[in-house]
């Protein structure tokens, strides 16, 4: 890999982003990563994921991350919903330490991790009834179905994940981790297999989602769609490239809610942060295309 | 398809009968050329009927086959079914804790490849009973499939469903019976179907030294000290018979509780 020249440009940007963060220190942050490394022991000798990330992110915010594949969204992912454990540095939940995941944090993982033996439906309930501990199971039920009619599967709510397509088995992880009503969404790619009218509908009911708790909701999602990223977001991080990946920029999204995905493309600071986007990862390719 | 399914059935069918008369031919061959030392097919059939009489019969002087054969299936369901529920949890925690993994697995390596028959005399000083001794035999070569296969059925759990389980809080009960159990039940079935097949191999070993009762016995005291070798060979493939059928309701069980992923 030849970061020989990015580091130096990281380095700096790392450190405009962290001075500006600290700027709004009355803003309670619903998540806070602190100068996280994390490495994982393989039979080849330790390797460093990302290295030294710093990222605060406001209650109610909505941050995209994307960067190429392999350098460690998922991993940070991972640290924040406290699947991993950093190697340095910590991250803060809600004013928490993570440790362990907790029903704080619902999960999209970007494999599904569906249970195979269990219909559609037994997946969400059992999730739902281990994370929920203060409702009747009638409620329960409740929940699961309201979800299941939410992401448009409850015909399907007795099939097994072996029966059901790549797309349906996403929002069935979607549901299983809207179900739980966390007040912070980790989704790590939670679109990605989705036709794009599907997608649509599915950006709408997040949003819908989100608008319903008066946008107290965080989200987090990792995404390789720019223009996804900045429908969605306040905030899209960019990664640098592995081994050892650090935050290149982040790019801000100060787009008027609620946006309408027709308009805003025709939006002259739409196009800028497109532009600035597709700059910041096209950058990426060419380095990668030396080699 | 349909009708694809069922050239494949007629033709399998038509196999096995092709392979039966070649056996037929060859065990006629051996007959004749041992002057019915080996009994021919035919004479050996005469004799299965004869066995086949009032199979249920029960009395102090003449027990018949089914009651021999029942009595047999007892020991093994009585040997196999305690060994398999001990070797199932037991397995679980090996393969759910390295360190246990570390304590057991020298045993089990040890013990494992000990012939099932030296066990015998070992049961027959505890019990001192030799019926017990034979169930204690089955108990013992019930063990090591279940136990090797369950273990490995448990720790090879993908990460991906032990990550379901840590980021939606599951209890330890709720983990156990909706992911370990559930991920682990091909496994142990695969260990049940290997000890099942031991078992009723060593029962009739067992019998055989033990005297007195089950098929083993009748295959010892009525065939090669009553001088028949007829009943030796109804003897064997009765055996056999039922071994195939114990054989296949693991296999239809395996195949029941496997998924699709
Ligand atoms: N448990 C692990 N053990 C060893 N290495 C790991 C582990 N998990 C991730 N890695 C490594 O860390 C790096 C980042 O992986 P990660 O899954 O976070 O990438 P990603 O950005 O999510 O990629 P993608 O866009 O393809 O999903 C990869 O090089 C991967 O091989
Ligand atoms: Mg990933």
């Amino acid at each position: 890999m030849s970061t020989t020249i990015a580091p130096s440009i990281n380095e700096k940007s790392k450190n405009i982003f962290t001075k500006a963060t600290l700027q709004p220190i009355n803003t309670a942050y619903s998540i806070e990563i602190d100068n996280v490394t994390v490495s994982f022991k393989t039979p080849a000798g330790v390797y460093t994921a990302v290295k030294d990330i710093s990222l605060s992110i406001k209650k109610g915010e909505i941050v995209s991350i994307i960067g190429h594949s392999g350098c460690g969204k998922s991993t940070l992912m991972s640290t924040i919903s406290g699947m991993v454990a950093p190697s340095n540095g910590s991250v803060t939940a809600n004013g928490i330490v993570v440790t362990k995941p907790g029903p704080d944090r619902g999960i999209v993982f970007q494999n599904y991790s569906l249970l195979p033996w269990l219909t559609v439906y037994r997946n969400i309930y059992e999730a739902v009834d281990a994370a929920i501990k203060d409702k009747s199971s009638a409620e329960k039920k409740e929940l699961v179905e309201n979800n299941l009619k939410m992401v448009k599967l409850w015909e399907h709510k007795d099939k097994l994940p072996g029966q059901l397509s790549g797309g349906m088995k996403q929002r069935v992880a979607i549901a299983r981790a809207f179900a739980i009503n966390p007040t912070i969404l980790l989704l790590d790619e939670p679109f990605g297999a989705l036709d794009a009218l599907t997608k649509s509908s599915m950006h709408v009911e997040l949003l819908k989602l989100w608008n319903l708790d008066n946008r107290q909701k965080t989200i987090v999602m990792v995404t390789h769609d720019i223009e996804e990223a900045i429908f969605l977001s306040d905030r899209v991080v960019v990664m640098n490239n592995g081994p050892a990946a650090t935050i290149k920029e982040i790019v801000d999204v100060p787009l008027p809610r609620p946006r309408n995905k027709k308009e805003i493309v025709h939006d002259e600071s739409y196009m800028a942060i497109h532009d600035r986007l597709l700059n910041l990862l096209i950058d990426k390719f060419s380095i990668n295309d030396i080699h | 398809m349909k009708k694809i399914f069922n050239i494949q059935n007629a033709l399998s069918i038509l196999y096995f009968m092709g392979g039966l008369a070649l056996m037929g031919g060859i065990w006629e061959l051996i007959s004749s050329l041992t002057k019915n030392e080996i009994p021919s097919p035919k004479d050996t059939w005469v004799v299965f009927k004869e066995v086949m009489q009032n199979p249920m019969q029960n009395d102090p002087d003449y027990k018949g086959i089914g009651v021999k054969l029942l009595s047999s299936l007892q020991r093994v369901a009585i040997g196999f079914g305690t060994g398999s529920l001990i070797a199932i949890p037991i397995g679980m925690l090996m393969g759910s804790s390295k360190i246990v993994m570390n304590i057991i697995n020298p045993m089990v390596q040890i013990l494992r490849p000990v012939s099932p028959l030296a066990w015998f005399p070992l049961g027959l000083a505890i019990f001192q009973d030799s019926p017990q001794a034979s169930i204690f035999m089955i108990f013992i070569c019930s063990l090591w499939p279940t136990l090797i296969n369950t273990a490995f059925g448990v720790s090879h759990i993908p990460q991906d469903h032990k990550n379901v389980s840590k980021a939606f809080g599951f209890s330890n009960w709720k983990y156990i019976t909706k992911i370990v159990i559930p991920y682990t039940l091909p496994h142990i079935l695969t260990g049940l179907r290997l000890s099942i097949g031991v078992a009723w191999m060593v029962i009739v070993a067992g019998e055989m030294l033990s005297g007195g009762m089950g098929l083993g016995y009748f295959v010892w005291e009525e065939g090669f000290n009553g001088g028949s070798i007829a009943k030796i060979i109804v003897a064997i493939i009765i055996i056999g018979i039922v071994g195939l059928l114990l054989d296949r309701i693991f296999m239809y069980l395996q195949k029941k509780f496997s998924f699709a992923v």
